[in-house]
């Protein structure tokens, strides 16, 4: 029980953090709706870049197969958003364990690479290949084929948030248990040494296998929860141009720790949002954020936090000695 | 307690190895009984470590025979050799820098499905008091101890280590020389070791390796204890 009540502390309290936010700032409701799901896409990469140390330049790819499968699903064959998500996640499996094979078998630069011209070749197939059932550029509108579900209407940007406040919260609590378990610590040792990890037995294919797959999972529900809340979909979604953005958000946030990209995310989003206001070229800002960033605190935002909290307690269990 | 038998635990048979085009194991023997500890010597470059892993699983052999427990492993994946009870412990002390002492035995355990983690504590006894501590803090000799409790978990049949005091301070050689000889008396060892005086006290057979080839068996307890190995290196 104690256990449980630690998996389940710290990402109720961030979830209720992000609701009292989103009742101070009520104009910034589609703002908190979209750091909570970019988080999830973050940690799809975290997944892979910050436990597996497998960077990839294809992400979108990824959100872009959830969110499709959402919109295909609602735009020509039922009218359930919840329907919808539950596709868009059987697709991520699908794709992870289609794609899983051939792809995890590349390392580093080549791994990076063919993630690239995965989501180039997916952009191609959704904005020629596919024209005719996803309308290419002009983008597929479905919002008014959705129909009311019940507890939450997700047909309503104000239920939506509060659906993806709940997904968040469980999401987390699973990345928490994720990153405490044996599978996290596996993941991890992957990324340290996998010629050790298969001389204690593990066949650590499978589990970059599982690594992968896990992260097509998040990825596909982050598009699939983009594409029940704007009620359309278009390619721009899928650009690899887009790839830079999760990793630099993974960065900023901490690679490989739990509550790395939510704060990653926040603080991408957050700069993005604001810089925006004051001059149209935000990557410029963003970029040196980004720099200052990995020079200084090479932990991230989380990274620092904890520091910074670690510091802390060791003063504060400082016992005062006599002169 | 492993029981010394004649059946062989691990027979090598004219094993060659090539690293693409360069030859640099020829007709390469070795035979381990059960209980026994088997060492290892020659120079650097004489093929001890290229042997080792073929064995483990992780070089392919270009012909020969590798029979554990009556089965040819020659061809198995590394995790599969594993998991048939034969461990291999890098030269390089690489513990899992990031985790704790804690997660490292987990992954461990996780592997073997081997939780009992008390007669590993028998046996380091210094592992229980930083199970907290990341493995990239811990010291040389800290590491061995990790490694070699990492290893031992799902009781092995057969450890292989390759040059485990290597870079070690002569006390924590001599601790780890008493380890050893209580772990031999479970399971069975086979070391490469370059400290000879650790080798004459440890051995119950000793091979010589040179260019490449298995140049001397040495299984007389006197011989090995005059260290008249030393001639082949």
């Amino acid at each position: 029980m104690d256990k449980l009540f630690r998996y389940v502390r710290g990402p109720v309290i961030l979830v209720i953090l992000i609701v009292i936010a989103r009742f101070i700032f009520p104009n910034k409701m589609t703002f908190f709706f979209e750091i909570s799901v970019y988080a999830i896409y973050v940690m799809a990469n975290d997944i892979l870049y910050g436990y597996m140390g497998m960077v990839s330049f294809g992400q979108p790819f990824y959100l872009g197969v959830g969110a499709y499968t959402a919109a295909l699903y609602l735009a020509y064959v039922g009218h359930s958003p919840l329907v919808a998500i539950g596709l868009a996640i059987l697709m991520g499996i699908v794709t992870g364990a289609l794609l899983g094979p051939a792809l995890i078998r590349l390392r580093g630069d080549y791994y990076a690479l063919i993630n690239a011209a995965t989501c180039a070749m997916g952009l191609f197939l959704v904005e020629t290949v596919m024209l005719p059932i996803t309308r290419g550029d002009d983008g597929l509108w479905y919002r008014s084929r959705m129909h009311e579900t019940p507890l939450l209407d997700l047909t309503h940007p104000n239920d939506v948030f509060w659906f993806t406040m709940i997904i968040l919260a469980i999401i987390l609590i699973l990345y928490t248990w994720l990153d405490r378990s044996t599978m996290g610590a596996s993941l991890r040792a992957i990324k340290i040494n996998e010629r050790k990890m298969k001389f204690l037995g593990y066949d650590t294919f499978k589990i970059r296998w599982i690594g992968y797959t896990m992260m097509c999972i998040l990825a596909a529900l982050a598009g699939s929860l983009y594409a029940i809340n704007y009620g359309f979909v278009n390619p721009s979604l899928s650009e690899p141009g887009r790839a830079a953005e999760v990793l630099v958000a993974t960065l900023l946030g901490g690679a490989g720790s739990v509550y790395g990209p939510f704060f990653g995310t926040a603080v991408f989003l957050g700069a993005k949002d604001l810089v925006s206001t004051f001059i149209t070229r935000w990557e410029l800002a963003v970029g040196i954020l980004t720099i200052f960033v990995c020079f200084k605190f090479s932990g991230g935002v989380w990274g620092t936090i904890q520091a910074l909290g670690a510091k802390i307690k060791v003063k504060r269990e400082k016992v005062p000695t006599d002169r | 307690m492993a029981e010394k038998t004649n059946e062989k635990i691990l027979s090598v048979k004219d094993l060659n190895v090539s690293y693409k085009t360069l030859h640099v194991l020829f007709d390469v023997y070795l035979e381990v009984e059960p209980g026994e500890a088997v060492v290892v010597v020659g120079r650097n470059g004489a093929g001890k470590t290229t042997m080792f892993r073929t064995i483990a699983g992780f070089l392919n052999q270009d012909r020969g025979s590798i029979i554990f427990k009556g089965e040819d492993i020659g061809n198995l994946p590394a995790y599969e050799v594993a998991i048939r009870g034969l461990k291999y412990i890098q030269q390089d002390k690489h513990v899992f820098a990031d985790l704790t002492v804690r997660e490292n035995l987990e992954l461990g355990s996780y592997a073997t499905k081997d939780y009992d983690w008390d007669p590993v504590f028998d046996h380091f006894p210094p592992l229980k008091t930083i199970m907290d501590r990341k493995g990239g803090n811990l010291s040389g000799g800290e590491r061995q101890m990790l490694l070699m409790a990492q290893s031992l978990l799902g009781r092995p049949e057969l450890v292989l280590m390759d040059e485990p005091t290597e870079g070690l301070a002569p006390h924590v050689i001599n601790d780890l020389k008493d380890i050893f000889k209580r772990i031999s008396k479970e399971t069975t060892l086979a070391i490469i070791e370059q400290n000879l005086p650790l080798t004459a006290e440890v051995a119950d057979r000793v091979y010589a390796m040179k260019e490449g080839k298995i140049i001397a068996e040495i299984a007389d307890n006197q011989d090995i204890k005059e260290l008249k190995f030393e001639a082949y290196l």
